[in-house]
């Protein structure tokens, strides 16, 4: 029962989280940045409308590693995320975040978040929507606006300070929703599906900056996608997850070294890709 | 001139005057009795010649709407607060408020009177409270709870309190519901105070001055009182506006594409 969760489904060799993508040189020595043990989550349990949404599901993420989770619909991809956040309680097992429990890393503010929908407060403009974590956890005045700026700078919006979201794109809500999570530097991101809403062409351009905001702050980040390509695209891993009760089917380890419009193109990213499908052919069919 | 031809308020007090000059013109024209609806210049007139006597009235009246929209408002929101910081306390309340809120108030005016005095100021007041208490209520409770999970999400993962997702989150989103209920009250209390005021409290008030101007065939008198009733309304409004403006300068800007 639990060994499926780990079984791949192509039959190489599982991951044992340290891949070549990484930059975690000696990954042994390092604490993890995500340790998910035996989690199980039911949904009203008891009563009719009981939903088992994730079925002995174990998972880690090496410091600096970037892992997406993929799979249909239903496969509780969102709910593992949201379990790590500490915003849902699993029903079993335990989860770990930097080696503390994960209500613990939520309470130190261990982790930044972002949603598929950029969910900025329209009464404050862009500087002071980023601003807020900050505000919460007590930092000055002139710290606060000093960090704002760097951020946007950092997503390259540092021209829409005063401005409110309302004035803005999709996309650039939603960079906007990236920088407020990174604004406090949490060595962590988790990540639900936050360029689902966007349109292609924003969509890689995204995933672009994504990147090479990861590469500069060396978070370790946990993303939520539908999309193969952009799974393959932006991960050392990719985690496929299948439905009813939610399972880990198969973990594939990407290794396309440092991405760039060519990556696109290449061969390699085509077999990933397939590779990934099948994965997920298999946990539908 | 060309720039306050231009101004927001230029299209419907223009459109204003027309009405009243085309009232009065084709009262002129067709010579219309007097008792079915007077010329504005007559209502003006009667204005003039009452003045002191409407002029108290109004003021007896406006202590009623005011007193009573602020009663009913600060009900109507520390009533929202309660429920939304209590989910108990709002699957008890506020279903019995959403089906409290078909009875007709006014119609209560009569029995209010039984339980207040007959002559007193306090019945036609508790029309008020209960009348502007039920849109106050009913939006705000909606506006501070009706946000958006994400969001909500994001404040926990802050390991934000309720107190600091009440005051960055849930008071902001209620703003806008807020604000559509108090516009909407100040309209309301004008009709429920004078309306209540038919059925008794202070015989100097704007009612009983329209009732009794009406049952003398005064009816320019009648439509005098009126116009002081509609001018509180409306300043109450205009108030009520500017304060919208104040509490979120942005939204209320109307300019959000």
């Amino acid at each position: 029962m639990t060994e499926s969760a780990t079984t791949p489904v192509d039959g190489s060799a599982a991951s044992d989280g340290v891949t070549t993508g990484s930059r975690s040189g000696d990954a042994a020595t390092e604490v993890l940045a995500v340790d998910v043990r035996d989690v199980s989550q039911r949904f009203h349990a008891g009563r009719p409308n009981e939903v088992h949404a994730l079925d002995h599901i174990d998972l880690t993420a090496e410091p600096g590693e970037f892992i997406t989770l993929i799979g249909p619909s239903g496969c509780g991809k969102s709910t593992l995320l949201r379990i790590i956040a500490a915003l849902v309680d699993p029903t079993d097992g335990e989860v770990s975040v930097h080696g503390k429990t994960a209500d613990q890393a939520r309470i130190d503010q261990d982790y930044g978040m972002a949603f598929q929908k950029a969910g900025l407060f329209d009464w404050r403009t862009v500087a002071k929507n980023i601003e807020l974590p900050l505000e919460l956890m007590g930092w000055s005045k002139p710290d606060r606006t000093a960090k704002a700026r760097e951020m946007l700078e950092l997503v390259r919006l540092d021209e829409f300070v005063e401005h409110y979201p309302a004035e803005l794109s999709g996309g650039m809500q939603q960079r906007v929703a990236i920088a407020r999570s990174l604004a406090f530097d949490p060595s962590l991101l988790l990540m639900d599906e936050p360029f689902g809403a966007l349109d292609e062409m924003t969509r890689e351009h995204m995933q672009d900056q994504l990147l090479r905001i990861w590469t500069e702050t060396e978070t370790t980040i946990v993303f939520v996608t539908h999309s193969v390509p952009e799974a393959v695209y932006l991960s050392t891993r990719v985690v496929v997850m299948s439905p009813r009760p939610g399972r880990i089917a198969a973990e594939i380890p990407i290794d396309l070294g440092a991405r760039s419009a060519e990556t696109r193109d290449d061969p390699a990213f085509f077999d990933a890709v397939t590779e990934v499908r099948r994965a997920l052919r298999a946990v539908e069919g | 001139m060309s720039r306050v031809l231009r101004s927001p308020a230029a299209a419907p007090v223009l459109a204003g005057i027309g009405i009243l000059v085309v009232w009065e013109l084709l009262l002129r024209v067709f010579t219309a009795e007097n008792f079915i609806l007077p010329r504005p210049s007559a209502i003006v007139g009667a204005l003039v010649d009452n003045w002191s006597e409407v002029f108290a009235a109004a003021r007896v009246t406006g202590f009623v709407i005011v007193s009573g929209l602020i009663a009913g408002v600060v009900v109507g929101v520390v009533a929202a607060a309660v429920v939304t910081l209590f989910r108990t306390a709002n699957e008890a309340i506020t279903p019995l408020a959403v089906a409290l809120n078909a009875v007709p108030i006014i119609a209560l005016a009569p029995i209010f009177n039984n339980w207040f005095g007959l002559t007193s100021p306090r019945s036609n007041q508790m029309i008020v409270v209960v009348l502007v208490f039920f849109p106050v209520f009913i939006n705000t409770s909606r506006g501070l709870t009706q946000v958006e999970r994400s969001q909500i999400e994001l404040m926990e993962s802050y390991a934000a309190s309720r107190w600091e997702i009440l005051r960055h989150v849930r008071i902001p989103n209620a703003l806008p519901f807020f604000f559509t209920a108090l516009k909407l009250s100040t309209s309301l209390a004008v009709i429920a105070a004078i309306v209540a005021e038919y059925f008794g409290g202070r015989q100097d008030a704007l009612g009983p001055f329209i009732t009794a101007s009406a049952g003398l065939a005064r009816y320019d008198d009648a439509w005098a009182a009126v116009v002081a009733g509609s001018f509180i309304g409306g300043v109450l409004y205009a108030l009520a506006s500017v304060g919208e403006r104040i509490a979120m300068p942005v939204r209320s800007r109307g300019g959000r594409s």
